[in-house]
């Protein structure tokens, strides 16, 4: 118990840094592009948020808006993440490529969703896009561009599409919600690896 | 997007005029490899036979960007070398984003520590197989290489004191192993390969490192045995590109897709030892291959340790708990390559489960449903996503797999490669550096003890860099080089991508993992390896009769997945090859048909009186492999293990025992 209050005070004081921290890059990045600022607000405020759900849950081990640590398995205690890194070493912001044709958008799509950073994405994308890829819309594959290109970390995919965090909003839309279902397997089918690519192979068929 | 910007960038800087070089001989196509700028080529999807070629110039080329490579290109920014890093994935969809674990460092912040007792354990692990030098430099800079990650801004987890927070993982003890369990893995949370990423790869773009993302590395670029740079395929347009320099590191990772079943991403296609090989320069060691007792059957994902922890069993066909027979006091939690060893012969003798009966069974359902949702919840999606299967009323398929290579290519403690002759011992490649999984420094031997595969990348990354400041300056002379160097590569890109023979890439590359999940898995003997060798053989020749069927040259995943096949199809043969002719048990390598380890002196008994074995009578040796690209003949040849620390008063090396914990 007493354990469990020492984190809860971290909780609140790391919400009041985080909240400092939220003013201060706001204000820094105001003379900057408006886009980038108001993805970066949606992205801090649902972190933020879900720091503030976690400060009220009571002893759970799997509380409504689940920590990162505890949906992993038995990693033991695994201290909480200050995401200090996310923060203060922002990468380039993701754009969208120019001038691309449908059709190379979805070839370099399949080899984005085949070549992920662990086997579960790479299983799951792969079987993904063997079923939905080249019947997506222009407006579907924009969506799944930047959802498979634009997180830094592999595994957030990987937990929206289990449910086990929850989408940020700019992620949110038709792609999601179909890969959620696909991932869900209600047909319960054995996906014991990516399938092989020639089921693209036209010649074959 | 951000490759073509930074290579118009680069190219401003370096204009070259058009040149045209006459079709190559070998092949049956006019092949015609002209060297033209970027924005003078001009490339369609269509059938072209057209190459355009653009040279670049730097003083130093990282092929990779995972946690060694980055670590490699930072370093060598930070120093002001002009640094390119050419990568196949963007550097955080590196696999080192899989690292969930943490890095050993004996700060000794939970209680004391030392790093010679890391140094020990590390030496015990490894079997006696790892260089003692190259284990001395990692254990005695782990502490400094994490906390000047620390000073990058990676934010590792804390106590409440404020200092970093260390946790207990296996094979690390105190004391020389006399003290109890260590506490020395730091971590970020549970994310600690994604935040290695993220910050080196920030902090890497504000001393302005090239990055080339979505390039194929083809082959090294070698001249009178030096290595002068990298040739590679960009994927975004088709265009080739040949990166000269006088430093080249290679970090491509580990190829655990050369097995049926492996924990791995299906991006790890040993790329670098490929190039390696190709350029006629031994692997090191290729026999050692980590495997996990539990991944799920097929798909390979981690199952981890932690469910036989909470008490879920492992059970044969005849719903046996099998592990009670061979470990009768640890049963289900004995270590990792005992129940590796367990399952395979429970499937050896007939009792797999399965239509095929070739896995076992790992069972949860007897466990409180509350239990499995509270303390293990990730495995209840996974077994579901994966396998199909409800963890509450199914057992999970599961299977020893491949995890981790200790084997790559050779080096020594500074990261620069090494070839080796009896006469002359080790001798340094010129230009040529590699750090990671992809290299063997040895640090690992024959076993890795967990969390010390983050601590290689970040040590070894930086030890390249800093040998490269040491030994070039920014900015040098590049010495000249062949108009025509990296034609093969090309011919052979050309010969791939308008294949039409009639075994399919994914017809092959399914026989070889095979062959390797069946002959050269956790439980080996002399027959089975040597049934496997031919095997393999046979598989590798059918590589000329491969069948491609995309013929363009944008985005073509089919000929990036063919170029991973070749590769992957290199580090296979010298695998089972190396494997066949160790006849011992050590470390990850187990022969049921040799149980022993074969020192120079039998270390069970006392020492004295006996006679010291020469190197040609024992196994406590490196393995060094080479192949013959055309016809896939393996060689072996045999290099001794560095017995002595980098300084013997600081750290005394520590002589081979019997290894027991």
């Amino acid at each position: 118990m007493e354990v469990y209050m020492q984190k809860r005070i971290t909780f609140s004081r790391d919400l009041s840094i985080l909240g400092h921290r939220l003013l201060s890059s706001q204000q820094e990045q105001s003379h900057q592009d408006s886009a980038v600022t108001n993805k970066k607000d949606t992205m801090l405020s649902a972190f933020v948020a879900k720091r503030l759900v976690n400060g009220v849950c009571q002893a759970s081990w799997r509380p409504a808006v689940a920590e990162l640590v505890t949906t992993r398995g038995y990693k033991g205690e695994a201290p909480d993440d200050s995401r200090g890194d996310l923060i203060e070493i922002p990468l380039p912001p993701w754009t969208e490529k120019d001038g691309e044709t449908m059709d190379i958008k979805r070839r370099r799509l399949l080899f984005q969703s085949r070549k992920r950073g662990m086997l579960e994405n790479c299983i799951l994308l792969s079987l993904f896009a063997k079923q939905y890829l080249n019947t997506m819309t222009e407006h579907q594959l924009r969506q799944y561009d930047r959802l498979i290109n634009e997180p830094s970390n592999d595994w957030d995919i990987y937990y929206w599409a289990t449910e086990a965090q929850p989408v940020p909003d700019v992620y949110t839309g038709e792609i999601m919600d179909l890969l959620k279902e696909f991932t869900k397997n209600k047909d319960q089918e054995q996906r014991l690896d990516a399938p092989n690519l020639e089921y693209l192979d036209k010649g074959s068929q | 997007m951000a490759a073509v910007c930074t290579a118009s960038r680069v190219l401003a800087k370096k204009v070259l005029s058009a040149k045209a070089i006459p079709a190559v001989s070998q092949s049956s196509r006019k092949l015609h490899f002209s060297v033209y700028g970027k924005n003078n080529s001009k490339v369609s999807d269509g059938m072209s036979t057209q190459y355009p070629v653009v040279d670049h110039e730097f003083d130093a080329v990282v092929v990779g960007a995972g946690g060694a490579g980055l670590r490699a290109a930072f370093g060598l920014s930070e120093a002001g070398f002009n640094t390119a890093c050419v990568t196949k994935l963007f550097p955080t969809r590196s696999h080192t984003v899989a690292a969930q674990g943490g890095i050993n460092a004996a700060l000794g912040n939970m209680e004391g520590d030392d790093w010679r007792w890391h140094f020990y354990d590390t030496v015990k692990g490894s079997d006696w197989l790892g260089d003692q030098d190259a284990i001395h430099y990692m254990t005695e800079q782990a502490p400094h290489a994490v906390v000047e990650l620390e000073n990058f801004g990676m934010p590792f987890s804390r106590t409440e004191d404020g200092k970093i927070y260390q946790r207990a993982f296996g094979g690390q003890s105190l004391k020389f192993g006399k003290g109890g369990q260590a506490h020395r893995c730091c971590c970020v949370a549970d994310r600690t390969g994604h935040s290695l990423l993220h910050t080196l790869y920030g902090r890497s773009l504000r001393y302005d490192t090239s990055y080339f993302v979505e390039y194929f590395a083809l082959d090294l670029l070698m001249e009178d045995g030096e290595c002068k740079g990298v040739i590679a395929l960009c994927m975004e347009d088709g265009s080739i590109h040949r990166f000269r320099s006088k430093n080249t590191v290679i970090a491509t990772g580990g190829y655990g897709r050369t097995y049926f079943s492996c924990t791995s991403a299906h991006t790890s296609t040993g790329d670098g030892n490929a190039m390696v090989t190709r350029a006629g320069l031994p692997c090191q060691d290729l026999e050692f291959v980590q495997f996990h007792p539990t991944g799920i059957y097929g798909a390979g994902c981690l199952i981890t340790e932690g469910c036989r922890g909470e008490g879920g069993i492992l059970i044969n066909s005849e719903g046996e708990r099998f592990m009670e027979r061979y470990a009768p006091n640890a049963k289900d939690l004995a270590s990792r390559d005992v129940v590796s060893r367990s399952i395979t012969i429970e499937i050896r003798e007939g009792r797999g489960c399965g239509p095929e009966k070739d896995h076992a069974y790992l069972q949860l359902h007897h466990l409180p449903p509350q239990q499995l949702a509270t303390r293990l919840p990730g495995i209840s999606e996974t077994a579901m996503i994966f396998a199909g299967v409800d963890v509450t009323k199914e057992p999970i398929p599961v299977l020893p797999t491949v995890h981790y290579n200790m084997g790559g290519i050779p080096t020594n403690y500074r990261g620069q490669v090494i070839t080796h002759t009896t006469e002359e011992g080790d001798k340094v490649v010129p230009g040529l550096f590699a750090c990671g999984e992809a290299a063997c420094a040895s640090v690992h031997g024959a076993n890795r003890l967990g969390a010390n595969s983050l601590l290689d990348l970040v040590v070894f990354g930086r030890a390249c860099a800093h040998t490269i400041a040491d030994i070039c300056t920014p900015g040098e002379k590049l010495s000249p080089l062949k108009p025509n160097a990296g034609e093969e590569s090309v011919a052979n890109l050309d010969k791939l991508r308008f294949a039409d023979g009639n075994m399919r890439t994914s017809e092959i590359r399914v026989n070889m993992q095979k062959t390797m999940q069946n002959h050269a898995a956790v439980f080996r003997t002399g027959k089975v390896l040597k049934e496997g060798c031919d095997k393999m053989d046979a598989v590798y020749q059918t590589l000329d009769d491969i069948k491609t069927f995309d013929r363009g040259i944008v985005w073509n995943t089919d000929l990036v997945e063919t170029l991973e096949l070749q590769n992957l199809m290199l580090n296979a043969v010298q695998t089972i090859n190396s494997a066949e002719q160790r006849q011992e048990s050590r470390g990850a390598h187990s022969r049921e048909d040799f149980k022993d380890r074969m020192d120079e002196l039998d270390y069970a008994k006392p020492l004295a009186g006996q006679v010291r074995k020469p190197i040609e009578e024992h196994w406590r040796k490196h393995t060094l492999s080479t192949v013959d690209p055309k016809t896939g003949k393996v060689t072996l040849k045999y290099r001794p293990v560095i017995d002595n620390s980098l300084d013997a008063e600081d750290c005394a090396a520590i002589p081979p025992a019997i290894r027991s914990y």
